[in-house]
């Protein structure tokens, strides 16, 4: 008997395994602000410094995977999906101010655990972001990182013009 | 191969006969800062060297974000543009999808360990 592959391995290597077999690049932007689903565990601000940024990522993993719902395994991609967010809120949102604070929030339903991350800014543009599947974009130094969130979170969506994302990912204890 | 030169930070460099190989020493590869200065150091290389053969050990580097495969991607050109060729080495399995997924892994040709790469440019000069 084959042994099953655990169903992170097995995302990511249908991921990894070219653009034919991934979800469809679309970005889903959402009008008004986000409502979280279900308990709200943790609402926190931190001024736009990236010395505040590591205490800002860490509290968020570390209450996740206490919690049993990322596996620790997975941390390297919880790390690398809160960075990328948590440094984009910070530095392209609120253009490193550090007047300018960003707001984290935790919250978890019955299936997955959604975190959102907001800063102070205008949001973006859909048009900025590069297409991934395009062969041009393979030499680009900038781009992926939405691609790399995909592929490991259950669904990713912006809210207030993107100046709000909120990652979410099914619970690894049920 | 001889000494390493000196430790600059984040590299550790070690040149012998047209091969560079070059660990990165830093376990999270994820603040701009600290993006910036190995970046910094390793296209700094580029000036150093003529046709040069790079191994890029990842090894000790446990956490990345995309900025730093920006800055692979433009190390990645800048060896072109040298004539040269890079390999990277030592990714830890939980990390390489990550580079399958952005697909480097068509860019740049991946090796388990640092002497598997250096054989191979050894066997294969430029």
């Amino acid at each position: 008997m084959t042994a099953r592959r655990p169903r992170t391995t097995r995302r990511l290597a249908k991921a990894a395994a070219g653009p034919e077999t991934t979800k469809r690049f679309s970005l889903r932007m959402r009008e008004g602000a986000w409502k979280p689903s279900g308990e709200i565990l943790l609402r926190r601000s931190y001024p736009s410094r990236l010395d505040m940024k590591q205490q800002a990522m860490d509290t968020i993993s570390d209450l996740l995977v206490a919690r049993g719902w990322v596996v620790d395994s997975d941390r390297p991609w919880l790390v690398l999906c809160l960075d990328e967010a948590v440094t984009n809120a910070m530095l392209h949102g609120n253009e490193g101010d550090p007047r300018l604070e960003i707001e984290v929030a935790v919250a978890v339903d019955a299936r997955r655990w959604h975190v959102a991350i907001s800063d102070l800014g205008e949001g973006f543009s859909m048009e900025s972001v590069p297409d991934p599947d395009d062969p041009e974009s393979l030499l680009l130094e900038h781009g992926r990182g939405i691609r790399l969130m995909r592929a490991w979170l259950s669904s990713l969506t912006y809210w207030r013009h993107g100046a709000t994302v909120v990652m979410s990912r099914r619970r690894a204890d049920i | 191969m001889p000494p390493p030169n000196a430790p600059s930070g984040h590299l550790i460099v070690q040149a012998y006969d047209g091969i560079i190989l070059v660990q990165v020493t830093k376990d999270r590869l994820l603040d701009p800062p600290v993006i910036a200065a190995v970046s910094a150091e390793m296209m700094g290389l580029l000036d150093r060297y003529a046709k040069p053969s790079y191994v890029l050990d990842l090894a000790k580097v446990g956490y990345l974000s995309s900025a730093m495969v920006g800055k692979l991607v433009a190390f990645y050109k800048g060896v072109v543009a040298a004539k040269g060729r890079v390999a990277i080495s030592g990714v830890k399995p939980d990390l390489m999808p990550l580079f399958k997924i952005t697909q480097i892994d068509k860019l740049i040709r991946f090796y388990p360990d640092a002497q598997q790469v250096i054989l191979e440019f050894k066997r294969k000069p430029l």
